[in-house]
Parts: C-alpha cells; structure tokens; sequence
C-alpha cells in the first residue's frame, strides 16, 4: 500500500504530464508488464492516469489490458509496449466502462487490434459517450468526439480463452459488481490476475453497480489459483487473498451498516453520515466515495 | 431559445412534463418565471430557519439521489397546508407539490432527487392562514438527470415499502418504479428514453390525509418520502399512487416495525 502511495507522488513530484520518459512498467512475470496509475482523485491533475494498465506478450501477439483515462496515456503505453517487443498487437481488453481504463482505446485504434469487452460493455459505453465528452474531452484528441471512444467488437458473455502464441489469456465476465460491464483476465502460465477494479488496494472502492454482486465477485477471486494479481488501483500484490481481504471487509461493513439503517427506519443522508465510518483511516480519497458508496448500496439493499 | 421557452411553459403547468429533448434551463434559473407563475406578486416573510429550512448535501455524493430533508419548526408545525419544492437549474425545476393533510403535526419531509448541476433547490410553504414562506439550500451536482438507473431501478413496478422508525412516529414509504426522467440513454439504441414517472401519491393515515404529492421527473427512481410526525403515525397508512402512464398502485400498512407490505398494482 505505502510502496503505491510513494511511486504516485514521486511521479506526480517528477512531472506533471504523462510521457514516454516517466511512463514506468515493470514486468511482474515473464512477458506479463503493469504500469501502476497514480493515486489521485478523478478532477485532480494527472487523473488521466490513475488506472493500472498491462500488457501480456505471447510469441504471435500481445494483449493490452486497459488503456489509461486519456489517448495520450493510452499513446504511452503503446510506446512502451513498441519499446520492448516487436510483436503486433492483437487485442485491446477492456475491464470495464470507466474513463481511466477505456480513453485510452483510440491510441491503439489504427493498430487494428479486437477490442475486447463483457457483453455489456459496448452499451455502457453508448450510455455514457455524450457524458464522457461533455466531461472529459480535454482527455481526447481535439476536436473531442464520442467517436473517439472505442467499444469493443468482440465481447464475452461468461469466460472465453484468448490465444496469443505460447500462452492463453482466460477471460472472465461478471454479473453487477464494481460495475455492470467488469471482466477480469488470468495469464493462465503466468498464474497471474488482472482483477480490473474489482479489486481496489489502499484506495477506497467505488461502487456503481451491486455491493452484493461484488461481494459475491471477490470471493471467487480471492480463492482463485492466481499466484499474482493486478488491482486496477494501488499495488501488484503476491499474495492474493490477502490483497483482496480488506475490500472485502470494507464491502461487508456497507452491507452491515446500510442494512441496520434500513431496519431501523434510518433515511439515506442518515446512513450516508454513520456507514462505513470505521474503515475511514485505512484508505485513501475516503469521504467522498465513501458517501457515495453507502448511498448506492442504500438505494440497492432497501428493495432486498 | 424556443425550446427553452416550451420546456419552461410544460414545466410551469405540470410538476413532470417536459420535452424529452428539452435542453437544460438557462443559468438564472426558472425561478423569477415561477414564481410569477405560481404566486404572483405575493409576499414571502422574512427568513427565518427556525420556521422552516431545508437540509441538502452541499456536495451532493450522489446527484441521481440527493437526499432533502424539509424540516418544520414548532411555529410552522400543523399550520403548513402546502410546499411546492423547485429546483431551479434542473430542466423541469418543479419537483413536487406537497399538501399536508389538516392538522398532521409534521415536524420532517425527507425525499431524493435528481440534481443535474450546481442549483438552488427551494421550498416554498403556504400556511393555513395564507401566508407564504420561502427557504432554500445550494447543492453542487453534475448529471444527477441523465445517470443510468442503478442495480435497483428497474425492478417490478409498483413493490411499495413501508419502513417505521422512531417509535412510530416516522414512516418512510417508497414506490418501485424507475422514475425514467427522459434524460436517461437507453443503452442499447443510443437514443433517450422517454419520461415515465410517478406523478401522484396520496397517503392516509388512521382514515385522515397525511399527505398528498404530486411529482415529476426530478424524484429520484424508486420514489421514497419519509415523514416525521410529533405523534405517532394513525395506523392504518394507505397508499394510492398513480404514474404518467396512468398505471395505479395502492397498498395499505396496518402498522408494526419495519414491515415491507407488496402492493395491488395495475393500469387502469
């Protein structure tokens, strides 16, 4: 968690822009590279690159996984994957509809690579195009167009296994959880997990799908046969269970919470000022997701 | 502006209607036209919180559902007949108008909203004796209109709850509907999907009216008010409801904490 929170600040401190001299990856198993994001909220300078992004590298193509919250985040990674193989690039994975993993995607467009996705994705991504746009079109190439924000053509409804030549990459998709479109990809030599934002380590999770279905996400995740997993924020880790055991907690203190304040005729601003306080001091850009959090999970677990 | 000018005049005449493709109101908000509309050249008295005020999220963390909270003082409770609650910058500013059944000893009216930018959201008291009295809060929010329905927001139409809390006298109904506000993207066309909202609640209690709502399309999906009384709530609360495609609902609470009731729904 710490060694996260000093590599974001080291790089914010070093340059305030994302480029190819400061754009760090670092290979956590055999032809299998992370670049971790910064920790810094989503309005905050540099929150164009706050995601962990990778790609895995096979003997006939490499797959991408996520591509940054800009075109030009995405552009750096495409550098720094040119800077290490020569292999094309086939596949554009996606993990789920949120800024910082998928604008990114246009950067890699005229590499003619599948954009893969769940079968959700490509409605997300129709639902939130104008807003995405009207949000963040400094994050695109000028002039901003929801053209420019590319939804995959190949989609997997449950699990599907990618070939690229020596290696498989098996793919995962997942009921509501994190959000309505998460997918998670296993490097199934490398034994290695690349979790999306279904799991979120030393920054607070954001819910904006079901508390219960990412409950029920993680622990089929953390009892999976990865040896190392890639959150979408904070750290590679090498011990999976335990990566994703205070998520978990943090997840089942809302769960607790909000269903007390329902039992007992609380309203929502009520919850939303008592849920999940106890978790506060062990984690990052607590208040305003937290509140968020309580109220999303409120608005699901009143109809259960 | 034509557009404008049309969004505001269907705005003016019902809580709920607007033009689906209607953009958003000017900066200056719809009040000075409203308030003309709604009340003339009347007067409002001095403001004055312990009367009346209204409690809202500076930040809103949730734009799709801010939660507001009208709270009466001990000179406003049982003399508020009516509250005609505006959001000025949403792009239908009239989200309901409340009439308080007759000497219901009302000290709280809580329920979410939809906010879509940075706005005042007002709230306008009409006493028995025909006085009107104004306060409001200021809520920054971005997109609170067009966010997607959640995991809950499209189940079966017309589930009503009723949850009890302190000691009987608060009571928090909510109506299962998807509240579609027509700002809302249907993800599989690209195209908005059309308003559907609920436009009436009428609430008993003990036989007498509690309270009546009429609403539109900045109440939040799932449609939830909560009551706080100085008595406990008469029992038994009845619920009529109807939405914008005339489809009623009706459910009845005999009491008891915390009961979650399924109601008769059905068009008409």
């Amino acid at each position: 968690m710490h060694r996260g929170v000093g590599f974001a600040l080291a790089l914010a401190f070093v340059c305030g822009a994302t480029n190819a001299a400061t754009f760090e990856v670092r290979e956590v198993a055999r032809g299998v590279f992370v670049h971790e994001g910064r920790t810094v909220a989503l309005d905050a300078p540099g929150h164009d690159d706050i995601a962990n992004l990778g790609f895995v590298v096979g003997t006939r193509c490499v797959a991408v996984i996520d591509t940054g919250g800009s075109v030009k985040t995405g552009r750096a990674l495409r550098e720094a994957i040119a800077s290490r193989t020569k292999v094309p690039i086939c596949y554009v994975i996606n993990t789920h509809v949120h800024v910082d993993h998928v604008l990114g995607n246009a950067a890699f467009r005229d590499a003619k690579p599948k954009f893969v996705g769940a079968a959700t994705l490509p409605a997300a991504i129709n639902a939130s195009r104008a807003y995405f746009v009207e949000h963040y079109a400094a994050d695109l190439d000028a002039p901003a167009s929801g053209a420019d924000i590319v939804a995959p053509d190949h989609t997997v409804e449950e699990t599907e296994t990618i070939d690229l030549g020596g290696r498989t990459l098996s793919l995962r998709a997942w009921p509501k959880a994190h959000t309505d479109s998460d997918l998670t990809v296993t490097v199934d030599d490398a034994h290695v997990l690349f979790a999306g934002d279904l799991l979120f380590v030393g920054r607070v999770p954001a819910l904006d799908g079901s508390v219960i279905g990412w409950r029920e996400a993680i622990d089929a995740l953390s009892t999976s046969q990865a040896k190392i997993v890639v959150p979408g924020r904070g750290p590679v880790s090498s011990d999976v269970a335990a990566a994703f055991a205070p998520e978990r907690r943090y997840l089942q203190a809302l769960v607790d919470g909000v269903r007390e304040e329902i039992a007992t005729g609380k309203p929502i601003d009520d919850a939303i000022a008592h849920v999940g306080q106890s978790e506060k001091a062990n984690w990052q850009l607590f208040d305003t997701a937290n509140a968020h959090n309580v109220s999303i999970a409120y608005r699901e677990l009143e109809w259960e | 502006m034509p557009r404008l000018s049309i969004a505001l005049a269907l705005a003016l005449f019902s809580a709920g209607t607007l033009a689906a493709d209607a953009p958003p109101s000017s900066s200056g908000g719809a009040w000075q036209m409203l308030r003309t509309h709604f009340y003339a050249d009347r007067e409002f008295g001095e403001v004055d919180e312990t009367f009346m005020h209204v409690e809202a999220p500076n930040a809103t963390p949730d734009p799709s559902a801010t939660s507001v909270t009208l709270h009466f003082g001990h000179e406003a409770i049982g003399k508020v007949k009516q509250v005609r609650v505006i959001i000025d910058n949403n792009p239908s500013p009239v989200v309901a108008t409340l009439d308080v059944g007759a000497g219901q000893p009302i000290s709280e009216i809580d329920f979410r909203v939809r906010v879509d930018r940075a706005t005042n959201v007002r709230a306008i008291a009409e006493t028995t004796d025909g006085k009107l009295e104004m306060r409001s809060a200021w809520v920054r929010a971005e997109g609170g209109c067009s966010a997607p329905p959640t995991s809950s927001g499209e189940g079966k139409t017309g589930d009503v709850r009723f949850r009890a809390g302190d000691e009987g006298k608060s009571l928090q109904v909510s109506v299962r509907h998807p509240n579609y506000s027509g700002f809302q993207i249907d993800p599989k066309t690209g195209d908005p999907i059309p308003p559907h909202y609920v436009s009436h609640v009428t609430l008993t209690a003990g036989g007498k009216p509690l309270l009546a709502i009429e609403s539109g399309i900045s109440i939040s999906e799932n449609p939830t008010f909560r009551i706080v009384s100085e008595q406990p709530i008469a029992t038994p609360v009845t619920l009529e409801a109807s939405d914008s495609k005339d489809a009623h609902f009706s459910a009845t609470w005999n009491g008891g904490a915390s009961k979650a009731v399924a109601a008769a729904g059905g068009s008409r």
